[in-house]
């Protein structure tokens, strides 16, 4: 028996023109974290606005539950807890009152509500503000705390399915530390947990399995390991072009003198991977380069899921063909 | 770790609590009235210099005003502050929950969506109410009529006319963009104000504009209450309670289609 909590299969969303999703298919069982990442206007927030009933697909299905989305949301947005990147609307609310509330609309007691709340704001530390009104116009509370009663108020109630869309914006680190805590803990609970991001080097750390969405169509899935890369030991040169450079491409006029795997250009940001093999003559290159001041630096290190998803991701204009000599294409 | 959190592992399959329906409405009303709540004194003292807006500054306009005037401008303000809490402080509390995410928020909640709606009603009639007494007050004050009140056409001409206000503007406000929402709330004032036998009698406009007005909701509501209030002098008619009744349930028509579709 399938254990999918969330599972959407072709969606496609279409505004006038633009094609928000495009065929978009992707899995959430339970017990998984799985990260939802793409660029400004790459279709996230759409692809949840129709899991959750704010929107209708024009094309494809989206089962949350077990549920058909699409033509029961009603039902279906029992099985789903969703916290919006916007802030929840909780002026003239404390964050218990607002936390209780939000476990009391998921069918705790008042009782169950309530020892909720306390509890989350143990696990969360922000009891201090706990009984602190939030006021119009973001005064009472902070914006970190008001997200991290957004978020508990998302996980007040064990749900099948919880989608967070940017949850950790505005929120300092070491609360940070305890949100992604809360959150495998949901899913070790048996939740499935979508999480939309852009920032991934905080997808990385917590998620099981990612998924890339650009320009509306899922370029990659997998886990971090495998976006990664195959082998897992490669390591990205990273060269930093002053502002009035020529060629990125092709920094001293000739060819990299070393086997590239995959190059993605990030505004004056160049990002070559390469085998460990390679190691010692790209060092030597790139300190030459910065020693005619071709580049203001450069690092070498492990390659990083940035790298993978910066190559999936970069407009195509950004994005520097391969040199000569490179093993692989520019995109992977 | 959040012993609910920890309390089993969850069946995905397992369908979810459903929560009764009185116990969402009450959750939402203590969410919108805490929301709004906050403004409720505020909104009282706008009122009430409305109110004595309405009642001392029509005095200027209209020199030496007799009896039947002040009688008529004191029964009709009343309504004319219902109408501006519905045509425009719900409209603009909507428009800016559309803009700011609230809207979406609340239907993203594992709720029956109309309660929303009844939730929103249910405050601003208790927001509304104070209005009649507001407004009663300072025209005895100015004018210091005499009142006969029939309290049961009171009662459910004040409570409809705030519903009809209240639904209407929430389904300006749900069917227009924010901006034009916001627009068309300051152009129903001007309506409201100045070109609706509210505070003036009907037969001072001309006679097409009087049929308009025999179809419009404003009114019919103002007559109604002025039956409540004045029931010696103003009859109240089935008609005005029949023409109140379909714009209030067109207003919570168009306003539910909103809440519930997905476009």
């Amino acid at each position: 028996m399938s254990d999918d909590v969330l599972r959407v299969d072709g969606v496609t969303r279409r505004f006038g023109s633009v094609v928000a999703n495009d065929g978009v298919s992707l899995r959430v069982r339970s017990g998984t974290v799985v990260g939802l990442l793409g660029h400004n206007g790459a279709g996230k927030t759409t692809l949840v606005s129709q899991v959750v009933g704010l929107l209708r697909p024009d094309d494809g299905s989206i089962r949350v539950g077990g549920i058909d989305a699409v033509a029961e949301p009603a039902t279906a947005r029992r099985y789903v807890a969703l916290q919006p990147q916007s802030q929840a609307p909780i002026d003239g609310l404390t964050p218990r009152s607002a936390i209780e509330m939000a476990g009391r609309l998921r069918g705790l007691s008042t009782r169950a509500a309530r020892a909720a709340a306390e509890s989350l704001a143990e696990e969360l530390d922000i009891t201090e503000w706990i009984d602190r009104r939030a006021l119009p116009e973001n005064r009472g509370l902070s914006g970190g705390i008001r997200r991290l009663t957004a978020f508990a108020m998302a996980i007040v109630a064990p749900t099948p399915l919880v989608i967070l869309d940017e949850p950790t914006n505005d929120i300092d680190a070491s609360r940070r530390r305890l949100l992604w805590q809360a959150v495998r803990a949901r899913a070790d609970a048996g939740s499935g947990v979508l999480l939309v991001t852009h920032n991934v080097a905080e997808a990385e750390r917590i998620v099981d399995d990612l998924i890339v969405l650009n320009h509306g169509r899922v370029a990659a899935t997998g886990s971090p390991a495998r976006l990664r890369g195959a082998t897992g030991t490669d390591l990205r040169l990273e060269l930093q072009f002053p502002p009035d450079a020529a060629d990125v491409g092709a920094p001293d006029g000739a060819r990299v003198p070393f086997a590239v795997r995959r190059t993605v250009r990030v505004g004056r940001r160049v990002l070559h991977t390469i085998g460990t093999e390679e190691a010692a003559a790209a060092v030597t290159w790139a300190a030459a380069l910065r020693e005619r001041g071709r580049v203001d630096g450069y690092a070498v290190g492990p390659v990083t899921l940035e790298d993978a998803y910066l190559s999936l991701t970069a407009v195509e204009d950004d994005t520097v063909p391969a040199p000569a000599g490179t093993e692989a294409a520019a995109h992977v | 770790m959040s012993d609910l959190a920890t309390a089993g592992r969850l069946e995905p399959r397992r369908s979810p609590i459903q929560v009764g329906l009185s116990t969402t409405y009450v959750t939402l009303l203590r969410w919108t009235f805490a929301g709004i709540g906050a403004m409720l004194p505020l909104i009282v003292v706008v009122q009430a210099m409305l109110a004595a807006g309405i009642i001392i500054g029509f005095g200027f306009i209209i020199p030496n005003i007799d009896a039947a005037t002040a009688l008529y401008l004191s029964t009709g303000t009343p309504t004319v502050l219902l109408l501006t809490i519905g045509f425009v402080m719900v409209p603009q509390g909507v428009s800016r929950s559309r803009t700011d995410g609230t809207f979406s928020y609340m239907r993203g909640l594992p709720i029956a969506r109309p309660l929303l709606l009844a939730a929103d009603l249910t405050v601003w009639l208790i927001i509304g109410l104070p209005s009649v007494a507001v407004g009663v007050m300072v025209a005895q004050l100015r004018y210091g009529i005499a009142l006969s009140v029939d309290w049961p056409i009171l009662v459910v001409a004040t409570l409809l006319a705030t519903l009809m206000a209240t639904a209407v503007g929430y389904a300006i406000a749900v069917s227009l963009p924010p901006l034009l929402a916001q627009l068309s709330t300051q152009v129903l004032v001007f309506f409201v104000l100045l070109f609706s036998p509210i505070t003036f009698r009907v037969e001072q406009l001309p006679d097409w504009f009087q049929t308009v007005h025999d179809v419009l909701p404003v009114r019919a509501a103002a007559d109604l209450i002025r039956a409540g209030l004045a029931s010696d002098v103003f009859e109240a008619s089935l008609r005005d309670l029949a023409v109140l009744t379909v714009w209030c349930a067109a207003g919570v028509a168009v306003s539910v289609r909103a809440l519930v579709r997905r476009p």
